[in-house]
């Protein structure tokens, strides 16, 4: 006896949307297959991370993108000089995002409240923030359901355990010459490094940014690279991340 | 003056070393909110809820009175006995009625304010040396204090003694320092209101500001407390040629922002704007897309130098003078320079300040891609992509 066929939509249409949809915050779609979910979960920790100017910076702004302008709240504290230009660029509703550059002695208290009134929260901390602390903002960013994304040189400046690690490896510009042209992209190697739901490591590569400011995928996979890529950073320990996963649930 | 609703709970007036009082304030706020979403928490323990919109639904004063007495006295720990879980409901107009009116558990009709206050004493006005001169001077109630002429009070105490005439006599409904601001903060962090915060983005009724809105709002403005207004900053952008002039940022909260205190319309201009910002008006000599993600506050000084060890020179043309080799920022160690593109010369402000610059973007050898300025002969780091 045959089964009747089923409407291939009734999965969609019966999976439960209210209750994982809302913890769940849209993001846009090129970084989507950098998250399990394909979106950032709140109350979870990323960890952005990259040698300076392999695109950390521009990776972790980017995540602010969709949910600025799906209006949820932004925060980003320590960043100092942010480029405001290019983060309009990214596609960014600026109106949605509230910037602390310069909190000198109340980068923790600034984190702590705007944990509890913001949807995402970009961190910076000053140099390498201390274990304690670091643990009782990821709890609170848990408690309060807010996804923090947290921005450092390396992994262990973070020394809370993350759900994720996005670590921009390697990047090369396009466009400028010697003497000629003008940037026009970065493509960048972004490396993914999970826990619990998001075991696993994966890379994949972007143009953070393109040539109209916002992050966008390489269409097919490249051909080797005729520039010569910088060497990855040595100090990235994603055996640290992965194996880190107990004290927090 | 503004009609009223207090919550009063004696009990939870001081906060206790393991801080269950602030609790229970949070539950009781968060009970309140659910007749009313503009719960006023006037310090720990005290509350007060507009009484109009919630007596237009529940069908008059009274009833929301004895709803609300009803519903806080259900989730009390001590529910059953009676006493209402130790939760006195009044109404009353103005704060300071409202207050003492929730004390006796009462209701004191529109324009009654006066006869209310009028027996009692002037110590529940909170001013020590002033309830201590008025009753020497045999004043022993409000009442007998408003009854005394208002400029002779003004003479004889002051302005903060005529304001708490204006008190006893009805006229104000308020008291300066009748508020704790420290509590105000307290029971708002410790409401945990998940639910509340994992609903989508629903717009508050007729354009107004939703739950989440009022939150971000209030936690920005408690940021600005600790750290400063000028620490807590929103984008703007605007014409300009190099990235610093194209973008602004401006305190949270000022004009045009989203900010606490702007009215729908400002808010409405400031969404608007925003979205139209992005396409701004044609700027001959701006450097195209992307833009650096840092902007420098202040340009860091750079060298720049060719092959033979000579500093890199823009010529009158608006062109490189020799090709650049290795850079130094800020006195740092050299790198090498893989790419580079410009110069592009620009002259700006002529009719004023005249500034020649030219802008060069620069790509070391470990792949840091940076925005130079030269301007008078030397090099400035404006900007970097990061």
């Amino acid at each position: 006896m045959k089964r009747p066929q089923l409407p291939p939509d009734l999965a969609a249409r019966a999976r439960p949307v209210s209750t994982a949809a809302v913890r769940l915050l849209p993001l846009s779609a090129p970084l989507g297959p950098l998250f399990p979910d394909g979106a950032l979960r709140r109350g979870t920790t990323t960890v952005v991370t990259g040698v300076p100017g392999l695109g950390a910076t521009t990776l972790a702004l980017a995540l602010l993108a969709a949910p600025s302008t799906s209006g949820s709240w932004c925060g980003i504290v320590g960043l100092a000089d942010p480029g405001v230009a290019a983060m309009a660029e990214l596609g960014i509703d600026l109106s949605r995002v509230v910037l602390v550059p310069r909190p000198r002695g109340g980068w923790a208290e600034a984190v702590g409240e705007l944990l509890g009134g913001v949807d995402v929260l970009l961190v910076r901390p000053p140099g390498s923030c201390r274990a304690p602390l670091a643990r009782r903002l990821a709890a609170r960013s848990r408690e309060r359901r807010t996804a923090l994304v947290v921005l450092v040189d390396r992994v262990g400046d973070w020394p809370e355990a993350p759900d994720l690690v996005l670590r921009a490896a390697a990047a090369s510009w396009r466009g400028v010459g010697r003497g000629h042209g003008y940037l026009r992209g970065r493509l960048a190697e972004v490396q993914v490094v999970g826990r619990r739901s998001a075991d696993r490591t994966t890379s994949c590569r972007l143009w953070l940014p393109s040539g109209t400011g916002c992050v966008a995928a390489v269409a097919a996979p490249a051909p080797a690279d005729p520039e010569p890529a910088p060497a990855p950073e040595p100090d990235t320990a994603p055996e640290r991340v992965a194996g880190a996963v107990s004290g927090v649930g | 003056m503004e009609r009223l609703i207090a919550v009063w709970c004696p009990a939870l007036l001081h906060e206790g070393e393991r801080g269950e009082e602030v609790r229970e304030f949070a539950r009781i706020v968060s009970v309140a909110e659910s007749f009313c979403p503009w719960v006023d928490t006037v310090r720990l323990g005290v509350c007060a809820l507009p009484s109009r919109g919630p007596s237009r639904f529940f069908g008059g004063e009274s009833m929301v009175v004895a709803k609300l007495a009803a519903a806080l006295a259900a989730g009390a720990p001590g529910a059953g006995e009676g006493d209402g879980g130790g939760v006195y409901v009044g109404a009353a107009d103005g704060l300071f009625a409202a207050v003492l009116a929730a004390r006796s558990r009462l209701t004191v009709p529109r324009g009654g304010t006066a006869d209310f206050l009028a027996p009692w004493s002037v110590a529940v006005l909170r001013r020590t040396e002033l309830a201590v001169t008025l009753q020497r001077l045999g004043v022993r109630t409000l009442g007998q204090f408003a009854a005394l002429p208002a400029r002779h009070v003004l003479a004889r105490f002051g302005t903060d003694g005529a304001a708490c005439h204006r008190v006893a006599s009805g006229s104000e409904g308020e008291l300066l320092g009748l508020r704790d601001p420290g509590v105000d903060r307290r029971p708002g962090v410790a409401r945990g209101d998940e639910d509340e915060a994992e609903r989508p983005h629903q717009p508050g009724f007729f354009g107004g500001r939703s739950a989440a809105d009022v939150r971000a709002a209030s936690s920005f403005a408690r940021v600005q407390d600790r750290l400063g207004v000028e620490e807590v900053l929103v984008g703007r952008l605007q014409g300009g040629r190099s990235p610093a002039e194209r973008a602004r940022l401006v305190p949270w909260g000022s004009r045009g922002t989203a900010g606490p205190d702007s009215t729908r319309s400002e808010r409405a201009t400031a969404r608007r704007g925003d979205r139209a910002a992005p396409a701004p008006a044609p700027w001959p000599g701006r450097i195209p897309a992307p833009s650096p993600v840092r902007v420098l506050h202040s340009p860091v000084a750079v060298e720049v130098v060719d092959r033979s060890g000579c500093p890199v020179r823009v010529n009158g043309r608006g062109l490189l003078a020799s090709e650049p080799a290795l850079l130094s920022v800020d006195g740092g160690p050299w790198q090498e320079v893989a790419a580079w593109a410009g110069p592009w010369p620009a002259t700006e402000r002529w009719w004023s300040t005249r500034r020649r610059r030219a802008r060069l973007q620069v790509v070391t050898g470990a792949g840091m891609a940076t925005l130079l300025s030269a301007e008078r002969e030397r090099w400035w780091m404006e900007g970097v992509y990061e």
